[in-house]
């Protein structure tokens, strides 16, 4: 399979690679990731409590890589998605974290527009950038060629709106779930592509009309120039989802998110979607986000996959490896969950219960009352991403049954130790007191309440 | 089927409906209580003079004979759809029914303008900005105004506007509404010679202008009034319209694409909003028609209303049957109009999904 081979050609590459300091080395900053997502945190403030929907999450995609995120419905997938885009609505807030985007275009339009605001770094230790560059500045270009930038990235954290607008569609664009609402039914599909066009390139009149076109037939809509004029609803979902997909290149970007593209279409339609996102993404050496609930269309489009949980990124691992050796006790419940995966039995295999509401900084495993492997410490230490063992350097799990070849003992101490660096003071062990801890490897009730004055009291499922 | 074949096929629908509200209104009045000569002769009329009223009345024939009934329908339908209205009869007798509602209708028209103009530009206005604005204080305070507004009914609201403004300086802290800007009465009959004749403007523009003035703020209580119940409703819907699609998918889908604010509310967003609030405003419009009534009866605004009013009163047939024709005219092309307006601003009109 193709997209096995992609997958173990980008794997060499870990997220380990990104501290190599910069030694102005051209050939770097073709390895850099398109995008870079460091201890992301987004939040909802409601009058009745903090929704910590994302909680420190981080993740890498490389040019022309395919990059799943999977999870349950209310794991914080599509916020991590518009929190990239900038998307995110009041109540909710990015309250920490930095994304840094690669797209080249972008940083060479940003920093001309922005140049108040672009920080010089080339040449500058990354550990000195603070130093280099104003409290204020989100552009850093970190090489110069005849005085444009070359190299270097978009803070999109700091980013001002302004830019943020920019961006999105310019630099990264984004397809949602259902292709049946996603185009506003009173224009023509037409009219909403050369908008994207207008907005972004500059194109105006037939020199629109001719692009959006070609836009078209790259999506394989046949009639092109008759489907041009035609209104959403005289298409079909998979049509819509093609002329959104469409859209979304317009501008040219360098990353496409797609949240759940494909969930509101049916089987054949698609295969074929997704086979279209493989054709383009060669083309064009797009980078994909793709996030889904579905593990089968995970295996199928992506390279690396990211497992979230509650807010946090629980597995990570080359899609191969992680399907073929899944080590964190959630990943693995996905996977059994799949249909078709155990013909013999007679019922589907479920998770039991639903994922919790995080509402507090994490002090223990989100998922410990529904994972059959929980035992007394899952109770009392937040597990952090480590590598699953000692020579696995790009497969990581937050679960402290891993590193696998160290002693139960000595795995739970590595992330007492690396969670209480990370928090600072805040997390720690208070919180265990007073809690019933479940049996040493007896499976937690799913569904039923099982701690008292910490979290995750709160449940249920549901998109904050 | 393409929109606007839809659109051909709801004008042609709108014969039939014509015919059926006509019909009823024979039915209604030949077949009602009232005895149309009794009517215009008084209580005990001579029977000589009676006859031959019966005659020229075309319910009888000159020898005596009644005019059987569906005769009497065929002649009442033929006059109708030829225009031929007739004469009033009790009214001013004698005077065309045409010229009657030509010196009426100006008053009507103008009362009418101003309550969908009142309507339009504030209730739609300020429904937008709740809607864009929710849950804020402004909003808080449009939406609490809107439905205060909206619950107070036209009769009372126009009763107790009538009073305050006649007595202003009592109660408005001193503001005299009689004097201000131009000196006019609150009950009374705006003049309107620049309607009729709008050359006025150019010829003699200082008078005439000042008559606009003058016209215009006597009108405006009675249209603050007829259009309070449109105004808050379009408000509602407004806000609701404009809070449905600022969370739909094609907006956000919008967003993505990186469009200015400006204009994600003012292309996709109003537009769509503007759906919903099609029927509402035409449906008020309906309203209007029977508000125009009260409203005019109330502050003495000698239009259309108060002259059905009166024609049903005092048993003017004619006169009531020609202005039932021509709001049952009028309903059909607010209905048509409707259909314009759907028809242009969605696609997706006479689309027939399956
Ligand atoms: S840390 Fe404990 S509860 Fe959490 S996944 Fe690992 S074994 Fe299960």
């Amino acid at each position: 399979m193709a997209a096995d081979d992609r997958a173990t050609d980008r794997a060499r590459t870990g997220p380990g690679g990104r501290d190599r300091g910069p030694d102005g080395d051209a050939l770097r900053t073709v390895e850099r990731p398109t995008l870079s997502v460091r201890n992301l945190q987004t939040a909802f403030f409601t009058d009745k409590e903090t929704i910590r929907a994302v909680d420190g999450i981080g993740f890498d995609v490389r040019e022309g890589e395919t990059v799943g995120i999977v999870g349950e419905s209310g794991s914080g997938k599509s916020v991590t998605a518009r929190s990239i885009m900038g998307l995110v609505d009041s109540p909710g807030h990015v309250l920490e974290g930095s994304i840094e985007f690669r797209g080249r275009a972008t940083l060479r339009r940003l920093a001309d527009r922005f140049s108040g605001r672009t920080a010089d770094v080339a040449g500058v230790e990354e550990a000195d950038r603070a130093g280099a560059a104003d409290d204020d500045d989100f552009v850093f270009v970190e090489e110069w060629d005849d005085g444009e930038p070359a190299a270097g990235y978009v803070e999109i954290t700091r980013a001002p709106e302004k830019a943020r607008r920019r961006l999105r569609g310019g630099g990264i664009a984004m397809i949602f779930q259902d292709p049946l609402t996603s185009l506003n039914p009173v224009y023509t599909v037409g009219n909403q592509i050369k908008e994207a066009l207008r907005l972004h390139q500059g194109l105006k009149g037939s020199a629109a009309t001719d692009e959006a076109v070609n836009l078209l037939e790259a999506v394989s809509i046949p009639d092109a120039h008759r489907r041009v004029t035609e209104y959403p609803h005289q298409f079909s979902g998979g049509m819509r989802q093609r002329a959104v997909i469409a859209m979304a290149l317009a501008c040219e970007p360098d990353l496409l998110i797609c949240d759940e593209p494909t969930t509101a279409l049916d089987v054949t339609i698609q295969a074929q979607i997704l086979e279209l996102l493989g054709d383009i993404q060669e083309e064009r050496g797009l980078s994909i986000v793709f996030i889904t609930h579905d593990m089968g269309v995970i295996a199928e489009i992506a390279d690396r996959v990211n497992v979230m949980y509650a807010g946090e990124i629980v597995e990570t691992a080359a899609a191969p490896e992680l399907f073929g050796d899944p080590k964190h006790p959630y990943t693995r419940g996905l996977l059994e969950s799949i249909p078709g995966r155990h013909p013999d039995d007679d019922r589907l295999r479920t998770i039991e219960g639903d994922v919790p509401t995080p509402n507090a900084p994490p002090t223990d495993c989100r998922f410990a009352p529904r994972c059959p492997e929980a035992f007394a410490e899952c109770e009392t230490v937040h597990p952090v991403s480590v590598a699953v063992n000692d020579d696995a350097g790009d497969h990581t799990a937050a679960c402290l049954l891993y590193p696998e070849d160290r002693s139960r003992e000595e795995s739970v101490e590595t992330h007492r130790a690396r969670d209480a660096s990370y928090a600072g003071g805040d997390g720690g062990g208070e919180s265990g007191s007073g809690r019933d801890a479940a049996g040493e490897t007896g499976p937690t009730e799913a569904g039923t309440e099982t701690s008292e004055g910490g979290e995750p009291a709160r449940r249920g499922g549901g998109q904050p | 089927m393409s929109r606007w074949s839809y659109f051909a096929k709801r004008l042609v629908l709108s014969v039939p409906v014509l015919l059926f509200g006509t019909s009823l209104v024979f039915i209604i009045i030949r077949l009602g209580p009232i005895d149309p000569v009794s009517a215009i002769l008084g209580q005990n009329p001579d029977p000589r003079a009676y006859n031959n009223i019966a005659v020229q009345l075309g319910l009888q024939t000159p020898g005596g004979e009644p005019v059987p009934i569906w005769r009497q329908y065929i002649d009442y339908m033929t006059d109708l759809l030829t225009f031929d209205l007739g004469q009033s009869w009790v009214i001013k007798p004698s005077t065309g029914v045409y010229s009657i509602i030509a010196s009426r209708a100006p008053q009507t028209i103008w009362l009418g303008f101003w309550s969908v103009l009142i309507a339009l530009f504030i209730g739609i206005p300020l429904g937008f900005y709740a809607g864009l604005n929710p849950n804020t204080w402004s909003d808080y305070t449009a939406s609490f105004g809107g439905i205060v507004w909206r619950a107070m009914p036209n009769f009372w609201l126009a009763v107790i506007l009538v009073s305050v403004l006649s007595q202003s300086e009592n109660f408005l802290f001193g503001f005299d509404w009689q004097s201000f800007v131009t000196e006019t009465n609150v009950v009374t009959s705006p003049s309107l010679g620049f309607l009729t004749d709008p050359g006025q403007f150019v010829a003699n523009p200082g008078p005439t202008f000042e008559e606009f003035v003058a016209a215009t703020k006597q009108i405006l209580p009675a249209a603050l009034v007829l259009g309070s119940a449109s105004m808050g409703n379009e408000m509602r819907i407004g806000r609701t319209a404009v809070l449905e699609t600022i969370n739909s998918d094609y907006v956000e889908t919008a967003k993505a694409k990186g469009l200015p604010p400006r204009s994600i509310v003012w292309k996709h967003v109003f537009r769509n909003a503007l759906i919903p609030l099609v029927p509402i405003i035409t449906a008020e419009a309906f309203v209007l028609i029977g508000g125009s009534v009260l409203v005019e009866t109330v502050f003495a605004i000698n239009g259309i209303g108060k002259l059905f009013y009166e024609a049903i009163l005092n048993g003017d047939i004619p006169l009531v049957g020609s202005l039932t024709f021509f709001f049952i005219i009028l309903t059909l092309s607010l209905n048509i109009l409707q259909d314009f307006l759907y028809t242009v601003i969605d696609p997706r009109v006479g689309y027939e999904s399956d």
